[in-house]
């Protein structure tokens, strides 16, 4: 039972992109495109296995919902973000881009963060426009116990988002935390950190989270070359996206450290494109680098 | 047999057994004395803080009695029976069970039964062995005895003995006023707590609630199924009480008795006062597997603490509209805290402090704020990461004094400044220390840097230029990220 399950939430982004080509193809009639379209919501629901659809998390920007499955972040799901170089331990971006898309969940029921090591400071949150009387901070002896704790919170009426700070998510893993987040609808975020001085894992071989994201920080431009610095930004890549494309982008949280960043939908704005993924080289670190 | 204990320098016997005593013996004889005496006498270390432990157990195990125990240290425990004793059929029949009891474990005790823990005291000490005071007649029993029964002080006992009173009648016919003159107020205040003229608070072993059920059985349990079973059939028994009289505990302790006498207790917590016996038993059930049932347990007991009017909940019609604290949050914070334990969860809180490792504060992670400092500025760039123990910084290049670096190494890794803002100047709280260790090497000069790559450091100076004595340091203290 367990590997039909497995099978079926795991289309390979390969194949989501062929879909697409056969799309263009096959849109050549109407007729065929009304039949297409009734096809893909039949697949969709039996995708969801018959749950509601938690709806979608817009960031509100066309170039970036246009990637994501649905228009927008799927909630009910549970995404991965990982940092670049020395982000990969102190997990400082990663953090911030999360808090910086969940702020909206915040606003929508209680969070959970659990962490590893106690290092997360509440004003910083506060000043990216999340709310820390919202967040429960939940500090875990170990690997395993983080996991087993994310699960729990996500699988709790009224919590919106739970964060985990761990190392790796093996299969196993990765579909409980699944199931977790079908209960409810709420929101996984697992931020991919290594602990201090500690080796690189070697990389779990699959994910079955709906989306991997790989933040780093980008050199930030204070409007109309003005003293000190400008809004923080992110180089956002989108490197895996179920049901969606991929793509590269750099995000500006435009309304942090001013009190007007309830005002907003969503605090991140797009600065650039950084165009298609299939044409940048493999490596997004050496590209940084050079 | 008799212990001995040194007291400045001096070998003295720090206790005899009986039949030291009847060889003459006594406790406070210098040790050469009583080996000259009875050169054939046995002595061991006394361990008063191994006395003090086993006083302790003691005092748990008489928990099956009353929930209301106090130790008297050294060598003694006052059990409040009131409302305890008709459960044995009487004050005698329980203090019959309690010998047997104490007899099985091979303990030399003396008991008494009165009014007050004074009298009691008194009673046990120097009366009759297993007196049972009639209520209101303790007086008549009390006049006997000597007047050290009181529990006084050395130097008023030595003066009254000295003063030929030797007997407590005398002491209760004389004038108060002298009395109290003479012996101290002290004394005058043990004369009215052994008479019961005034209240005595005793150190219970825990405070007393009423909300305390328990099961005995036939056989002694020590599966693991079984034991699982008693927390539930005696959570359930105790929430039952607490749903009809609508109260709610936030605190639970379950205590399994062992059939050797020893009590294993287990205490459990809950954020917002419940009575819920499922989720109650449930979080017993993973510290189940640390109790040692031993040769069985005879019998369990599960008493609630911090025990406050909880309101009854209408069931809702519609499950899952709008969830409500009780459905899903408390249990998960219960759950988490009774597993990880209460300092690993919590909710961060705003405290009023310029120094950025104190403005953080632990509220617990549900019911209202405690704090009522004003929130966080939003409006000032703060690190989303903060190091608990900033972190040195090598090869700084700054331009004196209050430029911020152009380049820093951290972590082995050169990084060249392109933006800086600062500094803010952040000092310490000269109010909450001594004066003296006030100093400039303390002052912070906060700034906040970005790096080629774009990556946002919070870095600061500690000290200021031109100290000879405290060349300033650069401290990394956080990452924006």
């Amino acid at each position: 039972m367990s590997d039909f399950r497995g099978m079926r939430l795991e289309p390979a982004p390969v194949g989501a992109a062929n879909r697409d080509k056969q799309a263009r193809r096959l849109s050549s009639g109407a007729h065929r495109g009304c039949a297409l379209a009734a096809m893909r919501a039949k697949i969709a629901a039996l995708e969801s296995g018959g749950r509601a659809d938690a709806g979608v998390l817009a960031f509100g920007d066309e170039g970036l919902d246009g990637r994501l499955p649905g228009g927008g972040l799927p909630l009910g799901r549970w995404h991965e973000i990982t940092g670049a170089g020395l982000e990969a331990e102190t997990s400082a971006a990663p953090a911030a881009f999360a808090a910086l898309t969940a702020a909206p969940l915040a606003m929508r029921g209680e969070a959970v963060w659990v962490l590893r090591r106690d290092d997360l400071w509440a004003p910083g949150l506060a000043g990216l426009g999340f709310p820390p009387a919202r967040l429960i901070q939940v500090c875990a002896r170990d690997e395993a116990e983080a996991l087993s704790v994310m699960e729990d919170a996500l699988a709790t009426v009224g919590v919106s988002a739970v964060f985990g700070e761990v190392e790796a998510v093996d299969l196993t893993a990765g579909r409980r935390l699944q199931l977790a987040c079908e209960k409810r609808g709420s929101t996984g975020f697992v931020i991919k950190r290594r602990p201090f001085g500690g080796t690189a894992r070697k990389e779990a071989a699959g994910s079955i989270a709906a989306t991997r994201w790989r933040v780093a920080c980008a050199p930030s431009e204070p409007p109309g070359g003005e003293f000190g610095l400008g809004a923080p930004r992110y180089r956002v890549d989108l490197e895996r996206c179920r049901g969606g494309q991929t793509g590269a982008w750099i995000l500006e949280a435009q309304m942090a450290y001013c009190w007007e960043a309830d005002d907003v939908a969503h605090s991140l704005r797009l600065v650039a494109d950084l165009g298609d993924r299939e044409l940048a080289p493999a490596q997004p670190d050496q590209r940084r680098a050079a | 047999m008799a212990l001995v204990e040194t007291v400045r320098q001096v070998r003295r016997l720090a206790a005899v057994s009986r039949e030291a005593a009847r060889l003459g013996l006594y406790a406070g004889q210098k040790a050469t004395d009583a080996m000259a005496l009875v050169p054939e006498l046995v002595t061991a270390e006394a361990e008063p803080e191994a006395d003090a432990l086993a006083l302790t157990a003691l005092t748990d195990w008489c928990v099956r009695f009353s929930p209301a125990v106090a130790a008297d240290a050294p060598d003694g425990l006052f059990l409040d029976i009131s409302g305890v004793s008709h459960l044995w059929g009487g004050e005698a029949e329980l203090m019959a069970d309690f010998r047997a009891r104490l007899a099985d474990n091979g303990l030399a005790f003396r008991l008494a039964v009165a009014d007050t823990p004074g009298a009691a005291w008194a009673l046990a000490h120097f009366g009759r062995d297993e007196t049972l005071a009639p209520p209101g007649g303790q007086a008549e029993l009390l006049k006997p005895l000597p007047p050290s029964a009181l529990r006084l002080d050395p130097e008023a006992a030595a003066q009254i003995a000295r003063l030929g009173l030797r007997r407590l009648e005398q002491l209760i016919d004389l004038p108060r006023a002298p009395l109290g003159r003479r012996f101290g107020a002290h004394t005058l205040e043990r004369l009215d707590q052994a008479l019961g003229r005034s209240a005595e608070a005793l150190r219970f072993r825990r405070p007393p609630t009423p909300w305390v059920a328990r099961l005995a059985f036939v056989e002694p349990i020590s599966t693991p199924d079984d034991m699982a079973r008693v927390t539930q059939d005696v959570t359930a028994k105790l929430c039952a009480r607490m749903l009809a009289e609508g109260q709610g505990g936030r605190r639970f302790e379950i205590a399994f008795h062992r059939v050797d006498g020893q009590t294993l207790p287990l205490t459990i917590g809950l954020s917002l006062a419940g009575r819920d016996a499922k989720r109650i038993a449930r979080l017993f059930q993973p510290h189940l597997e640390t109790i040692d049932p031993g040769f069985g347990i005879e019998s369990v007991t599960i008493c609630a603490y911090d025990v406050e009017p909880v309101s009854g909940r209408q069931v809702r019609l519609e499950a899952g509209l709008a969830p409500s604290m009780e459905d899903g949050l408390a249990p998960l914070v219960d759950r988490l805290v009774n597993r990880l334990g209460p300092e690993r969860v919590w909710r961060a809180a705003p405290v009023e402090s310029h120094v950025p490792e104190l403005a953080v504060g632990r509220d617990t992670p549900l019911g209202a704020p405690v704090s009522e400092a004003a929130p966080w500025d939003r409006e000032t760039p703060r690190p989303v990461r903060l190091f608990r123990r900033p972190e040195p910084l090598d090869a700084v290049m700054a331009l004196t004094p209050d430029d911020p670096p152009r380049q820093f190494q951290w972590r082995g890794r050169t990084h060249i400044v392109r933006r800086a803002e600062g500094p803010e100047r952040i000092g310490e709280e000269w109010w909450k220390r001594g004066i003296e260790t006030v100093s400039a090497a303390h002052v912070r000069d906060y700034y906040r840097v970005e790096n080629a790559e774009g990556m946002r450091f919070w870095l600061f100076r500690a000290g200021l230029y031109g100290d000879p004595d405290a060349p300033p340091k650069w401290w990394l203290h956080g990452l924006f990220g």
